[in-house]
């Protein structure tokens, strides 16, 4: 019996003094990185989609190894991104999406271009990435309620946003999309309201104003959020977008 | 003195004895002399190697591979057909990479190995076994390439602890030289091979018709690929489009070499008899002896099987396990056929010309001449199989049919069915219970006994099931999970005719005219294609797009497990599947005529598929890039 009682104190105090009283030996993430995509022309966020195949931002430690694995989140949809919860230390911070790649390489692999950015996060630390979209999508007018059909129609025009031959890849199709949230994109649409436009080989009408109408009947009495998308055949395929326009059905 | 003598005698004796004693390997570890000196050793490991070969068979799916569970099946992936288990776009579910390099680990073993063992074979039987083995390496390192891209290149066998972990973290090599590497070995197998194997085992002609599949997959990647991902000067992702000429040329020279070594089953084919065309193309699946068989696996219950029929029978034929029509066919794949009426869309033509629906006798009039080619791959609805037909019926339909039943839905639509008039079933119990009257009094269970069924979705869901590789002679009782045991044919004449024509059409495309390449691509598929009882191509010149090409393919080859990989690497099924909802065909019984008619419509259980472009290079494991932290990650993961 006494043997018992003496494992079981000899225990109590090993538990008690193995737990430590801090849960590492690290600070904790705590600094803040901010910033934003802009088109370098415009000075205006790049639109994109919220996580899915949105603008994404990388993060590599340098100040932890050579060859760290990167850290990435994504962007919101206007292409402003915040992330508060990050290690104090050296890094290399790049951005993917929808623009001319920060990072690109000739044939051979060599690195003609590199535009990532190394800093240090501490604090609050703000950067911000000047960048060639691959299209400008921009809205001609006002959306238009057709009340006969319910139906939505809407007017816009896409350009190309760069003039590097090597991101003039065919336009592939132009999308309507419609959603109940003012998130709206490829990964956040109503299926049955949205329409897409798809042109076959270099056939887009770049520069002209294309008028696109919602595929189904809209319901009464309620808001949508509307955006329109482009995308080259280029990587991921990501859209280009316009800003979010709401419209309200009486 | 003497005392000395002796006593150096005792220990020299237990020296020498407990030393001898010691050198001996265990006794119950099996030796590398035990394997390599004789012929069933040999066969014992070229067993095992063969059985982790990446063949995407029954046990092949988006679950994994070698897997029986076989519910999420890959024709329901790619448009091919619809699954009540799998309703959306998915890339592999399982990580294939730390599958491959152990089996890549045996391969090298072997080939370091045998050469010191040569002594016991001939020339001949040494020269065939290392063909072998790089055939099989070949073949795993196809299944990485064709995944990955480029990956670590092991062509030896690693040896740690001699060698230190660092030097052991292999980098990714350039795709390119995975590709040129495949080839080599494939050369080398090639040389080095004998005509004849074992059934299920490589022979030299194996090797050629591999060589062409891999060959035209890396032409494909580099004419179509647009991504381009470099670890350094080497291009880890993607190959130079400079290269897609040499691939497709090997990828039709290999195909070359197999003229008159194998040829398209043809056994009850009959020129001028579609029934024969069909019957021909469904028994092209069991028969062993078929001189199109290049490359099998066979099963055999019990020691080893899989649950193909359990699966896939229709709902009426299905066995005690409980599982069945998880391939259904969509209306998409039918209508790549030809023989029924279609509008000028190419669509299925079910309306008359006001638009109201055309009535039939029975569901299987309007495909009365369809290419037997469809009938043996898909089971229409109203077909035989096993004796019984198969009812796919979607419901009743109760309302007057005096002037025409106009569409019940419109044709862009997903929304469901009106309720009134359409009497329907949610499972097949309720079906069963409640049978509708007829106007002369005849009872009709609302659905057929195949589906369509609301609810559970165990009939078929797209109007159709799928009937290549079922066993027409499995009774019910034995369409069980792990039961059935029918031979899978990894590779068949067909698809390296197939080959053939995809590199002769790419080729000629290309202003290569080194060889009457369109000619040869004509021949190709209108080999194909009278086999299959279609409509033949008139001249080379008809074949003026690669679609053609493509949707022989598609046809030919649906519900193997090959489709997905074509369309990745023709790089299309970012575009194929962008929110696609697929076509379905569903049969309906309009009770006032006593007549059926057939509504082409969306898949109503509103499945979209969207492909990830990403998903045209698959994810590395993060286990495998924190083991090894010199490899770098595919873009977008």
């Amino acid at each position: 019996m006494k043997k018992l009682i003496y494992a079981g104190l000899a225990l109590a105090l090993f538990a008690v003094t193995s737990c430590s009283k801090d849960y590492d030996n690290y600070p904790e993430p705590e600094e803040t990185l901010t910033g934003s995509v802009v088109d370098s022309e415009t000075g205006e966020g790049i639109q994109t989609e919220a996580g899915g195949n949105g603008t994404r931002i990388r993060l590599d430690e340098l100040s932890y190894s050579d060859n760290p694995t990167p850290y990435y989140f994504y962007s919101m949809q206007d292409g402003t991104f915040n992330n508060n919860k990050i290690f104090k230390g050296h890094y290399r911070v790049s951005v993917e999406g929808p623009f001319v790649p920060l990072l690109q390489t000739d044939a051979s692999g060599n690195v003609t271009v590199d535009n990532r950015k190394e800093l240090d996060i501490n604090g609050t630390t703000n950067v911000q990435f000047e960048v060639e979209p691959f299209l400008n999508v921009e809205w001609v007018g006002e959306p238009v309620y057709n009340a006969a059909d319910s139906t939505v129609t809407v007017q816009a025009r896409f350009t190309r946003g760069t003039s590097n031959p090597n991101f003039q890849q065919n336009i592939t199709d132009v999308y309507l999309y419609v959603n109940f949230l003012p998130y709206v994109g490829n990964n956040y649409r109503v299926d049955r309201l949205s329409t897409q436009v798809s042109y076959s080989g270099d056939t887009a009408p770049v520069g002209e104003t294309i008028t696109l109408t919602s595929s189904n009947k809209l319901d009464q009495h309620r808001d949508y959020y509307l955006r329109v998308g482009a995308r080259i055949s280029y990587g991921q395929n990501w859209y280009n977008y316009t800003t979010v326009k709401k419209l309200t059905i009486p | 003195m003497k005392l000395k003598k002796y006593i150096l005698f005792a220990v020299l004796t237990i020296c020498f004895t407990a030393c001898r004693k010691l050198d001996l390997p265990p006794p119950n570890v099996v030796q590398d002399p035990d394997v390599f000196t004789t012929e069933p050793g040999i066969r014992a490991y070229m067993a095992r190697v063969y059985s982790g070969l990446p063949v995407e068979d029954f046990r092949y799916s988006p679950r994994g591979m070698n897997d029986f569970w076989l519910v999420n099946p890959m024709p329901a992936n790619t448009g091919e057909a619809l699954s009540r288990d799998l309703n959306g776009a998915t890339s592999e579910n399982f990580e294939y990479f730390q599958m491959a390099y152990p089996q890549i680990r045996d391969i090298n073993y072997f080939i370091q190995t045998l050469p010191q063992y040569a002594n016991n074979y001939t020339e001949d039987q040494v020269k065939n076994w290392l063909g072998e083995a790089h055939f099989l390496r070949a073949f795993t390192y196809y299944a990485l390439v064709k995944r990955y891209g480029g990956v670590p290149l092991v062509d030896r066998v690693l040896n740690y602890p001699d060698e230190t972990i660092e030097d052991l973290q292999l980098p990714r090599e350039s795709e390119e030289a995975i590709w040129d590497f495949i080839a080599t070995d494939l050369d080398f197998a090639i040389e080095n091979m004998g005509e004849e194997n074992q059934v299920g085992r490589a022979n030299k002609w194996v090797a050629a018709a591999l060589k062409s599949r891999a060959m035209l997959h890396a032409g494909s990647i580099a004419k179509y690929n647009q991504v381009s991902l470099f670890d350094g000067q080497k291009r880890v992702c993607g190959v130079p489009a400079a290269k897609a000429n040499t691939y497709f040329k090997a990828a039709y020279d290999a195909a070359k070499m197999l003229d008159g070594k194998y040829s398209l089953y043809k056994e009850s084919w009959s020129a001028t008899d579609k029934e024969a065309q069909y019957q021909n193309f469904v028994d092209l699946f069991f028969d062993e002896d078929s001189p199109e068989n290049i490359f099998v696996r066979q099963y055999h219950y019990p020691e080893s099987a899989h649950g193909y029929d359990a699966y896939n029978v229709p709902r009426q034929l299905m066995g005690a396990n409980g599982y069945s029509a998880e391939v259904n066919p969509t209306l998409n794949f039918v209508e790549l056929f030809d023989g029924f009426p279609k509008n000028a869309n190419g669509t299925i033509k079910t309306l008359d010309n006001n638009g109201d629906y055309v009535l039939y006798d029975n569901t299987m009039e309007i495909f009365a001449d369809a290419e037997p080619r469809l009938r043996a791959s898909v089971v229409l609805p109203g077909d035989i199989m096993k004796g019984q037909s198969i009812e796919i019926r979607r419901g009743i339909y109760t309302g007057a049919v005096a002037g025409g039943i106009s569409k019940l839905v419109p044709e862009s639509s997903t929304s469901p069915y009106p309720t009134t008039n359409i009497v329907s079933a949610s499972n097949l119990a309720e079906n069963l219970a409640n049978p509708y009257t007829l106007p002369n009094g005849d009872k009709m269970t609302p659905a057929g006994l195949s589906g369509y069924f609301t609810a559970d979705g165990t009939g078929a869901v797209s109007g159709f099931s799928v009937r290549k590789y079922i066993d027409p002679d499995r009774a019910t009782a034995d369409v069980l999970e792990n039961r059935s045991d029918q031979t899978w044919i990894e590779i068949r004449y067909a698809e390296v005719l197939l080959n053939l024509a995809e590199a002769a059409y790419e080729l000629d495309a290309a202003g290569q005219n080194d060889n009457n390449y369109l000619q040869d691509a004509f021949t190709a598929i209108n080999q194909i294609r009278e086999r299959a009882g279609a409509t033949l191509l008139a001249t080379a010149a008809d074949l003026n797009n690669v679609d053609i090409v493509r949707n022989e393919r598609r046809k030919e080859l649906a519900f193997e497990n090959k489709i997905w990989w074509d369309l990745k690497r023709w790089r299309i099924l970012d575009k194929e599947q962008n929110g696609t909802v697929y076509r379905v065909l569903m049969p309906f019984y309009a009770a006032q005529a006593g007549k059926y008619f057939l509504d082409a419509r969306l898949d109503q259980r509103n499945s979209r598929y969207t492909f990830d472009v990403r998903w045209y290079y698959q994810q590395i494991p993060n286990s495998v890039i924190s083991r090894d932290p010199k490899i770098i990650q595919n873009p977008g993961y």
